[in-house]
């Protein structure tokens, strides 16, 4: 099979496609949250609604991913806590700070900025694959996750992981030629850019609507969100 | 039919609001950490996420394309009756809307104020707890869910006043203050009356009870019914209005101060002048000023004291340092604070409605155990509250557990501190 044709494919028109299905889909859903109506709160503050957001930003940003602020939950399921924590950091640190993607960004919004080393960048990679496998596990040991989960669960947790492991194949030339791996990378992504909007992975960005809610709400009755 | 009511309930409160919220939940599970009753019984179906899955499916399944997918292929289940009563047991005998769920969620999800949603849908099809929905027709028809009616209100509050001499003023116009009490205190502690009476002719408040307006407690709001709610509200305010005070002050009870402090003014119309507040503080305002004088270190000499915050007064309420500041000089030696405290406390588990629920016995007592060990950890000898509910909570519970612990109230405390 010519790769490199699939792979031209792959990282070119079909990527351009998935990019577009992506924000379309997270606009689509952001106007159906906003169409659906918000009442005025009428009831007098007690402290500061903006307060209370500062505070809870800061602590969900600095403070939580450090130090698990209600100690009585963590030492009862640290896992989600840790491998939570691993998992997100290595994303984030990958799609930012990894040289590749940074390109790929630049490529997107035509400036670039300073990113980590590569072997660096490989061993955050490795750590958040293991952190998925930990998160899995206890999705199926964990009662309380049993009972939650269902298939849109596993799924998200497979359509997340590919995109690692075919990534982290690629870097190493693992076994299989490297435009072969490229291209299964770049499908996994593509696939996961339209997945994004049609499950809860989207969650990021329904995290400012909750945050925001939260710390409004608590910051409303003078209480640390 | 009763799921369709329920389901149609439902929808109707899901602005967005509520719908950013549910779309933000992961399937993390940490929720389930934070509930007292999912500590206390390991019983999955309590976690707060599952609370709420009645409304993320009614609302999944009306309002988002993948959900009603899933519904037409069959592949998620239509909300049967069965999935009502067990839902129902769930939120109303295993839940007292503590909010200490939303605390722990790493989206920050307001879980407590969601479930009470899930309420609203439930007893729009009729499915409340038995024991419940008769304390809510009770106060419907009496004034009160424990049978204060308005002779037993009478009788009461005359009989407290010979008993401990004291001067109650009752429906005086132009007063600054309206007090309203629960009917817990009327009758299970009315001691409580005779101290805060006491306190409040001590600090010279122009102050007055209500009559028509005497019952702080609003099980509407437990149940979960807008219109019950409002009729609880306004039967307060309209006498609030009659007599045109300038505030309204809540007595010891915690929920009450949730539906007037923090909600009234979205369900019912309220006099623009008119301020809710609690009698904590009341206490502190007073205290402060030195309209009332304490003995200092009047409570150091019986071994710890501790406090147990209340959820609606204290993480959902915001009266976290007024305690503290009046326990530092009643114990400054002695007072101790329980692991976890203030907004991180834990739920004393007879809140919400669920004391009132003879089935939910079980449940409650086991959420207990929970305080139990905290007062064991500190070794307290008296635990303070401001919250009645609590205080009834708090009073069985040791007893079920044989502790040898004193249960009272701040406002109790404070009396009894008293200088002239």
């Amino acid at each position: 099979m010519d790769w490199s044709e699939i792979l031209r494919f792959a990282r070119g028109p079909l990527f351009q496609i998935a990019l577009l299905v992506f924000v379309a889909g997270m606009v689509f859903r952001l106007i159906r949250i906003l169409l659906l109506g918000w009442s005025k709160d009428r009831v007098p503050n007690k402290g500061s609604k903006f307060g209370g957001v500062v505070k809870t930003y800061l602590k969900g940003l600095i403070i939580l991913p450090f130090i698990p602020w209600v100690k009585n939950t963590f030492s009862r399921n640290p896992i989600v806590y840790l491998a939570g924590f691993v998992f997100h950091l290595g994303l984030f640190a990958v799609i930012f700070l990894g040289t590749a993607h940074m390109l790929v960004w630049k490529s997107l919004l035509g400036f670039g900025w300073a990113t980590l080393p590569t072997p660096i960048i490989d061993w955050l990679a490795a750590v958040t694959i293991i952190a998925i496998i930990a998160l899995a596990i206890n999705r199926i040991v964990n009662p309380v996750l049993r009972k939650i989960s269902g298939v849109p669960e596993w799924l998200n947790l497979i359509f997340v992981l590919i995109p690692f492991i075919t990534g982290y194949m690629m870097y190493h030339h693992l076994w299989f030629e490297y435009n072969l791996l490229f291209s299964l990378h770049m499908f996994s992504v593509d696939w996961l850019l339209v997945w994004i909007p049609m499950s809860r992975l989207s969650h990021f960005m329904f995290y400012f609507f909750s945050r925001t809610i939260h710390g409004a709400q608590f910051g409303k009755r003078a209480v640390t969100p | 039919m009763q799921t369709q009511n329920t389901i149609n309930t439902l929808i109707e409160e899901t602005g967005g609001w509520v719908a950013s919220q549910l779309e933000a939940c992961t399937r993390c599970g940490m929720c389930a950490e934070a509930c007292h009753f999912y500590q206390a019984t390991g019983n999955p179906e309590y976690s707060p996420v599952w609370k709420i899955e009645l409304l993320r499916r009614a609302y999944e399944q009306n309002f988002t394309i993948g959900g009603k997918i899933k519904k037409l292929l069959g592949i998620e289940k239509e909300v049967t009756e069965q999935d009502l009563e067990s839902w129902s047991k769930t939120v109303y005998e295993a839940c007292t809307v503590c909010n200490k769920c939303s605390m722990v969620c790493p989206m920050g999800i307001d879980l407590g104020p969601i479930i009470h949603n899930v309420r609203t849908g439930l007893q729009a099809a009729g499915m409340v707890p038995k024991d419940l929905a008769d304390a809510v027709q009770k106060q419907v028809d009496e004034g009160s869910p424990l049978g204060v009616t308005d002779d037993v209100f009478e009788d009461r509050i005359e009989w407290i006043e010979d008993d401990w001499e004291v001067d109650i003023p009752m429906d005086v116009k132009g007063a600054d203050t309206l007090v309203v009490f629960t009917s817990i205190e009327i009758m299970k502690f009315p001691n409580n009356l005779a101290a805060i009476a006491t306190i409040m002719n001590k600090a010279g408040e122009n102050w007055t009870l209500s009559s028509a307006g005497r019952e702080v407690v609003n099980f509407g709001y437990f149940e979960g019914n807008p219109e019950r709610t409002k009729l609880f509200l306004n039967r307060v305010i309209d006498a609030a209005k009659d007599l045109g005070v300038k505030r309204v002050m809540v007595t010891e009870c915690g929920h009450a101060y949730d539906a007037f402090r923090w909600t009234a003014h979205n369900m019912v119309d309220v006099p623009k002048d008119l301020e809710f507040t609690h009698i904590v503080a009341v206490l502190d305002e007073f205290i402060k000023a030195g309209r009332i004088k304490m003995k200092p270190g009047a409570f150091d000499k019986d071994g710890t004291v501790t406090f147990h915050d209340a959820c609606k007064i204290q993480r959902r309420g915001g009266h976290i340092q007024e305690p503290r500041d009046i326990l530092n000089i009643l114990a400054p030696q002695s007072f101790k604070e329980l692991t976890p405290n203030k907004e991180q406390s834990l739920c004393c588990g007879g809140g919400g409605g669920v004391i009132a629920i003879k089935e939910a016995d079980e449940n409650r007592f086991a959420a207990f155990g929970l305080k139990v060990d905290q007062l064991k950890k500190v070794g307290a000898k008296t635990v303070a509250m401001a919250c009645s509910n609590c205080r009834l909570q708090f009073t069985e519970g040791v007893q079920h557990y044989d502790l040898d612990v004193k249960v009272t109230g701040l406002s109790q405390m404070v009396f009894d501190a008293l200088e002239d």
